[in-house]
């Protein structure tokens, strides 16, 4: 998919291009509050839980209708894409949490003026809304092409140029992802993580299958059809891969899903528990779990040679490694204190360092994109909870609260995390800002559970 | 030390049961279930341990479970909270369970299944069953069961025994099985 920065048509001469100050120091604000709230928890003493819900004020925006165009460039009547688009994107910031679009009815100014003579200010600020959204499409050969820009209603200006995006028609929603990144990007300061998949493990009736979806749940595709137990999927770095944990050759093997090619390989056969895969951030390595040597313990693989090498060395159990983003260290769980805890260590072995010591039980850690902080599951009281950490293990926050959740995995921009949540018998995925707000079902499709999430990188 | 703690354990339990039943109840009573075992009390004796056992120092003057060779134990074990120790009613089913399959048992492969109860995540569940069930393993072998017979297999909680969520169904979930087909 291709995309370029429009010039500014000769109706918006006198746009500007650089973000609103006030916008954006609307939002830092916001940002710089959220997380201080955060932080003075934390150095009050002892753990908050940050489940409060509501403490955030999303910003109101208008995401009308795209426009869809003839191939002379003039509005057309007939035409769907214009609305499927708008729907996707309007669906991806509200889930964010941090956008409150307005409902269309309200709307003063129709789609087709605001494309053709730009926003009519004051008709938005009359409902509310603080940014305003202008977008239209057209059909080029297989080609979907979409066109946006986005205003600040407040200054009357555009906030950053228009921009084009261009995708084969069956990628139209992948295009709807690209746009609600760059509004994401635009008013927050962050990268977006729209255009991303979510790979999870998917039970149906009495068996587990591997799937993969959209991050809002669209495009679902079954990779394996339950014939034969599958745990843990974990992306590549580039999202093309996954290795997960079969049970096809009658015990825990992990093999490597090629997503694009097809085809699954076994990745090593080693006596006993083959588990817990993680690529390393470089794509060259694998993290892995083997208790070959009499109990579990991590070991790295260089996927080139195959060369195993030893990282730990206890009689206790090692498992759940997961890399910091630079690949220079890994966290993992052990229970050589004699309940579970996370540890750090070099990503080539050695001596770690224990992160966690409140609780008896603190597992399954996995490292932000961002670096900063380690989401885990922590246990006490009869409950298992996701929660953050620092990895020089200060300002800990427990995030959910519920009796068992788990598998927590990071948004690519460090901001969101997915866990599985089990309610009664069978699990559901949910997401949550790293904040504790914003906790949502994230729906799966059909009558399925999900669990054991894995959040795919970018895909551009 | 924890992999070889079922080894204490076992010495310990010699003292503590002379007539031990046949045919244990499951083990619903998690940690007092040792102590439940005496109480069936048929002592069919027939000395479980033998030469390989015997040949183990650790092991000298063990080898007094009792049971009846020709009755069918139950090919399952249980296991206390985030524990892979073997505990005194495992052992005595265990070392049952070696004397009846060296007797009437089938002469292939046997799987041993390590399962965990529903808390606690994923991994740390697959690793932990994976240490049960080698556990049951170890304990197979020093009874007499040759190793390249047995292959350890977990299934962390992936396969429960009761599906309910209460302590009663958790602790029938957590245990070794010996799968004999």
């Amino acid at each position: 998919m291709a995309s370029t920065t429009l010039a500014c048509p000769v109706r918006l001469a006198g746009g500007v291009s650089a973000r609103p100050g006030w916008v954006w120091c609307r939002w830092l604000v916001l940002l710089v509050g959220v997380f201080g709230l955060g932080l003075s928890s934390a150095w009050a003493g002892g753990i908050r839980i940050d489940i409060t819900k509501g403490g955030l004020t999303p910003l109101p925006i208008a995401v009308p209708s795209f426009v869809n165009l003839g191939a002379d460039g003039q509005i057309v009547a007939s035409g769907t894409m214009g609305g499927q688009l708008s729907e996707v994107v309007t669906a991806d910031l509200e889930r964010s949490g941090l956008f409150r679009p307005i409902n269309r009815s309200a709307f003063l100014q129709m789609p087709d003026t605001l494309w053709r003579t730009g926003p009519q200010y004051k008709e938005w600020r009359v409902i509310g809304a603080e940014a305003v959204v202008s977008g239209a499409t057209r059909q080029e050969g297989d080609q979907v092409i979409v066109d946006f820009f986005l205003y600040d209603v407040f200054q009357g200006t555009l906030i950053g140029k228009g921009k084009r995006f261009t995708a084969s028609s069956r990628n139209w929603r992948h295009v709807a992802h690209r746009v609600a990144d760059e509004i994401y990007t635009r008013l927050t300061g962050e990268t977006g993580y729209f255009t991303s998949r979510i790979a999870f493990v998917a039970q149906k009736g009495g068996s587990k299958l591997l799937a993969m979806m959209d991050q809002d749940g669209a495009n679902r595709v079954d990779l394996t059809h339950g014939e034969n137990l599958v745990l843990t999927p974990r992306f590549s770095p580039d999202g093309d891969n996954l290795f997960y944990i079969s049970y096809e050759t009658g015990g825990t093997r992990i093999f490597r899903l090629d997503l694009i090619g097809g085809g699954h390989t076994l990745q090593g056969d080693y006596p006993g528990l083959n588990s817990a895969p993680s690529w390393s951030p470089d794509g060259r390595r694998m993290a892995l779990t083997l208790s070959k040597d009499g109990n579990p313990e991590i070991y790295s693989k260089e996927l080139g040679s195959g060369q195993l090498s030893r990282l730990t060395n206890t009689t206790s159990i090692n498992t759940s490694p997961s890399w910091s983003p630079d690949g220079q260290k890994i966290v993992f769980n052990s229970d050589r204190a004699g309940s579970p805890q996370l540890y750090i260590m070099s990503s080539g072995g050695g001596e770690p360092q224990r992160i966690t010591f409140d609780g008896k039980y603190n597992s399954s850690p996995s490292w932000s994109p961002r670096g900063d902080l380690i989401a885990f599951v922590h246990g006490g009281g009869g409950r298992f909870r996701i929660a953050v950490i620092s990895p020089d293990g200060k300002n800990m926050r427990v995030l959910t609260d519920s009796w068992m959740d788990e598998s927590p995995t990071w948004s690519p921009n460090g901001r969101v995390i997915l866990f599985s949540r089990q309610e009664g018998s069978r699990s559901q995925l949910y997401s949550i800002d790293l904040t504790g707000y914003n906790e949502r079902l994230v729906p799966v499709g059909g009558d399925s559970g999900g669990s054991d999430p894995s959040w795919s990188p970018l895909i551009r | 030390m924890k992999r070889f703690g079922w080894l204490v354990v076992a010495l310990v339990s010699l003292g503590l049961l002379s007539g031990c039943g046949s045919t244990p109840k499951t083990g619903v009573e998690g940690d007092q279930a040792g102590l439940e075992a005496g109480k069936d009390g048929k002592g069919l004796g027939r000395v479980g341990g033998n030469s390989s056992n015997l040949n183990d120092p650790s092991r000298q003057g063990a080898g007094s479970y009792h049971y009846d060779v020709n009755v069918e134990p139950e090919h399952r074990v249980y296991f206390e909270y985030n524990s892979a120790l073997i505990n005194d009613r495992a052992a005595q089913v265990l070392a049952h369970n070696a004397g009846w399959i060296l007797a009437h048992g089938p002469k292939g492969t046997l799987t041993i299944e390590g399962h965990c109860d529903e808390r606690g995540t994923r991994e740390y569940n697959l690793a932990l069953g994976q240490q049960r069930a080698d556990a049951v393993v170890h304990f197979l072998v020093a009874q007499g069961l040759p190793a390249n017979r047995l292959k350890a297999v977990s299934y962390g909680k992936e396969r429960p025994l009761v599906p309910s969520h209460d302590e009663a169904a958790w602790s029938k979930n957590r245990r070794g099985e010996i799968v004999l087909r």
